[in-house]
């Protein structure tokens, strides 16, 4: 019974055993993969890459996507830098010339609103997530083409850039917020009643309903959750980068997908964790940072990316399977409580 | 097929089959007759889904043999089972829903008249064709989604005809199924073994049995405790079988509380599904709601509880306007509902025990910053299981993995921990063993005492009047009858009459 126990714990906790693995793979490979500069780099750029994945975690664990985060990443910073730049090049901003924090402000408002969009469309005219999110990957991203006339967008403020750019002695503003986020996040998810009702609505909406739970209000929520962090990302990313590009976290989604996969997210959602997400987050930071310093070429990273997310779902079903099968059926529990049984029943 | 001497069809001698630690089959011997008509029971985890597994090759036996028609079968496999003869008609129906009855018939072996393309006319007609030599007249056009349960099982039952079955294992559905349902399911069932085709029906329900059979093979276990006629046991009989032990049959002390009315309805109307309800509930009052399906009385509990459309009547709890906009409204208001459909909205299956219980009181659990005390919650669990004596290894092992009767104890656990003052039961005993339909009867009985009032939605009227204190029947939208215990009507035959619209009967 104890060593069952100790396989399950194992297979739960499988994500960080890989991380491990992988660290000590590369520090073999590479005696630079353990200097400070690389491991603050591994961490400097999971950042943006985390923050999305706590706020698609949120929507995952309903049982619903949110494919929109990235352009929703693009189009809040645009628009928030917009507000305060000048007109004309370099800056190429709208001249209203507002206060940086009323752009930092802006840009949160305009993820909640393409969140709120999102979770009207899913939530009160029944449209498949999926698709209302695809949709709104593809809206979202175009409106961004017109506002700058594709120009990149440079010069921001320091406030702009102190999330993104700014650190505190050694530390980066980045990466302590992204560990405050998934430490909100955690606390959520398993302390809040409103995060454990999540579970409830992604596992089984018409239970939850039973059970006084609105799973609708609970979908819109998560959404207005995804949207807010998506935009807090690119707030983040521009600080980093310093200037805005039209296609500023184009392809993220991806990451974003595998990350919270192989964290133990699941897409069926009701099951996973922060902390399992924030693991699967360092763990493709690690793989994608340890193989550029190996210099290996970048198709090798996506292969190497893809092939992970294969594993991790290998394990996954594998994990599945195991623990169903190890189930002790109750009539014989009570008369030989240490019969590790399987029913056929 | 192999002609034989053999009176047998099928025969399975000292099967023996081990999963890890449990002997889930333990010398078994089982032997069917040509066109014979089997009902198999036993409390879940006796066996009897394991001994049809072995026979459909399923699984594979540690020992014994297997003879269809005389030949030894070894070893059997599902592709072997199919070739000999042998149907295995699962509970959730494995014909396509998005196709029609005529493309499921045909499913895999498309009639394309040569052209590569359907041949849709000739498909329909073959198909209906076929249906009518099985005594069937079907629109074979409609799509399979839109059947009800007992239509979708005659099919499958139709289909592995077609494929010369002569032996069909038949899993009941958890769900009860309707009255004209079951008959109409049963007919056909007859109707074929009268030309021969053996069934073995896997069965919960003992009415069921009564009506279908005439012998019972009742398993406990991993082992036969015997082949019964029908017509000689009566059902106390058989549930002591099954059960093993003498279960006392649940009779509650009847008491009406203090006669304090609790929840008041006065002209409720729902064009198409009920009208003018008029209705009193008293603190503590075992109420039973019966009827056909159909008759209303289930929209009427989930209307109460909002996941319907309620309809315009005046509604009174504890003597205050009852107008809940929600579920959760109606939690916070002192009215529980308990689903009858179990696995769809009872229970979230894969989230453990533990959360199960506590999803509706959340809010309620919470102390500084608006987190959860854990403490506090892990507490309340382990009070209900115990309390309710929920048999699980672990408050964390996911929900789905409990027997019935134990998911059924955590729906009610979750719904009396939100400290009701009246409660919809919509048909609380379905899919569960009898002696957790007992021991549900006593946590019903339990909460009267404590001032709870219950309202039983259900069909199951001998379940009923073991513990209701009355018992109203509903037909077409009205309520038409009300039985007390203590009146000489209170008997199952007066009220099956009135569920049936017999004015006579009142």
């Amino acid at each position: 019974m104890n060593n069952r126990k100790r396989i399950v714990w194992i297979l739960n906790n499988l994500i960080w055993f890989l991380l491990l693995l992988v660290v000590l793979l590369f520090a073999l490979l590479s005696d630079r993969f353990f200097m400070p500069m690389n491991l603050t780099n591994i961490l400097l750029h999971s950042t943006v890459l985390g923050i999305l994945v706590v706020g698609q975690s949120f929507v995952l664990i309903t049982g619903n996507f949110d494919l929109s985060s990235e352009s929703t990443l693009g189009l809040s910073a645009l628009l928030g830098a917009w507000l305060i730049l000048p007109k004309g090049a370099p800056t190429f901003g709208g001249g209203l010339l507002l206060s940086p924090y009323i752009g930092i402000v802006a840009i949160l408002l305009i993820g909640l609103a393409i969140g709120w969009f999102n979770g009207f469309l899913i939530t009160r005219l029944k449209m498949n997530n999926f698709i209302v999110t695809l949709a709104m990957l593809l809206m979202v991203r175009g409106v961004m083409m017109p506002i700058t006339a594709g120009n990149t967008m440079a010069r921001l403020p320091d406030e702009f850039k102190f999330l993104g750019a700014a650190s505190f002695g050694p530390i980066p503003v980045a990466v302590i917020a992204m560990v405050i986020a998934f430490a909100v996040g955690y606390i959520i998810l398993q302390f809040r009643p409103f995060g454990r009702s999540l579970y409830a609505v992604g596992g089984s909406p018409d239970a939850a309903l039973a059970a006084g739970i609105d799973p609708d209000r609970r979908i819109r929520q998560a959404y207005l959750i995804s949207g807010v962090l998506a935009a807090v990302a690119g707030l983040m990313l521009a600080g980093r980068s310093g200037v805005i590009v039209q296609n500023m976290g184009k392809g993220d989604i991806f990451e974003v997908m595998a990350a919270c996969v192989i964290g133990g997210i699941s897409l069926n959602g009701g099951r996973g964790s922060m902390f399992g997400a924030f693991g699967g987050v360092l763990l493709l930071s690690t793989i994608n940072s340890g193989l550029s310093l190996l210099r290996i070429s970048t198709f090798w990273i996506e292969i190497a990316s893809g092939l992970i997310i294969l594993i991790a779902m290998l394990i996954d079903s594998q994990k599945i399977r195991y623990i169903s099968s190890q189930v002790v059926p109750l009539t014989k529990l009570e008369k030989k409580p240490s019969a590790e049984a399987v029913s056929g029943d | 097929m192999v002609a034989s001497d053999s009176p047998f069809v099928v025969q399975m001698q000292d099967i023996v089959k081990m999963f890890p630690g449990v002997r889930a089959l333990d010398h078994v011997n089982f032997e069917l007759k040509p066109g014979e008509l089997r009902s198999l029971v036993g409390k879940n985890g006796a066996g009897k889904s394991t001994l049809m597994n072995v026979l459909a090759g399923i699984y594979q036996p540690e020992e014994g043999k297997i003879y269809v028609n005389g030949q030894l079968i070894h070893p059997m496999t599902t592709e072997r089972a199919r070739q000999l003869g042998i149907a295995f008609v699962h509970q959730h129906s494995q014909l396509v829903p998005a196709l029609s009855i005529a493309e499921n018939i045909f499913l895999g072996n498309p009639l394309t008249g040569g052209s590569g393309f359907m041949a849709w006319k000739r498909l329909n007609d073959e198909a209906r064709k076929r249906l009518n030599t099985l005594g069937l007249e079907i629109d074979v056009e409609r799509k399979v989604e839109d059947l009800t349960v007992a239509e979708k099982q005659i099919i499958e039952i139709a289909k592995a005809l077609f494929a010369n079955a002569h032996t069909i294992i038949l899993d009941e559905a958890t769900a009860p199924l309707p009255k004209d349902e079951v008959n109409m399911l049963f007919d056909f069932v007859r109707r074929q073994s009268q030309q021969g085709v053996a069934f073995v029906y896997i069965s919960h329900y003992i009415e069921e049995v009564f009506e279908l059979c005439e012998v019972v093979t009742v398993m406990r276990d991993g082992q036969i405790v015997g082949d019964y006629k029908v017509a000689n046991l009566d059902q106390a009989e058989l549930i002591r079988l099954i059960s093993g032990t003498r279960v006392e049959q649940f009779h509650r002390e009847s008491r009406n509380g203090s006669g304090k009315t609790v929840l008041e309805i006065h002209g409720l109307n729902r064009p198409g599904f009920y009208q003018d309800i008029d209705l009193v509930i008293h603190e503590g009052e075992v109420l039973g709601l019966t009827g056909l399906e159909g008759c209303g009385k289930a929209n009427l509990a989930r209307g109460l509880y909002c996941l319907e459309p309620l309809g315009k009547g005046q509604v009174v709890l504890n003597g205050k306007p009852y107008h809940p906009d929600e579920p959760e409204a109606a939690l916070d208001a002192g009215v529980a509902y308990l689903p009858r459909d179990r696995h769809g909205m009872g229970i979230v299956g894969m989230r453990p025990v533990g959360e199960n219980v506590t999803f509706s009181i959340l809010k309620r659990l919470t102390s500084r910053f608006g987190l959860l005390d854990t403490g506090r919650e892990r507490k309340h669990i382990l009070s209900f299981v115990e309390k309710l004596g929920i048999k699980t290894p672990s408050v964390n092992q996911p929900v789905e993995f409990l027997s019935g009767g134990n998911q059924q104890k955590v729906v009610f656990a979750k719904l009396v921990s939100a400290e009701p003052r009246v409660l919809f039961l919509d048909e609380p005993t379905q899919g569960v063993d009898v002696q957790a339909k007992v021991e549900i009867m006593k946590i019903i009985d339990q909460l009267s005492r404590q001032g709870v009032s219950s309202v039983i939605v259900s069909e199951e009227i001998r379940e009923m009047l073991d513990v209701c204190d009355r018992i109203l029947v509903m037909y077409n939208g009205a309520i038409v009858a009300e039985f007390k215990v203590g009146d000489p009507n209170f008997a199952a035959e007066k009220i099956l009459m009135a569920v049936e619209g017999e004015r006579e009967a009142l």
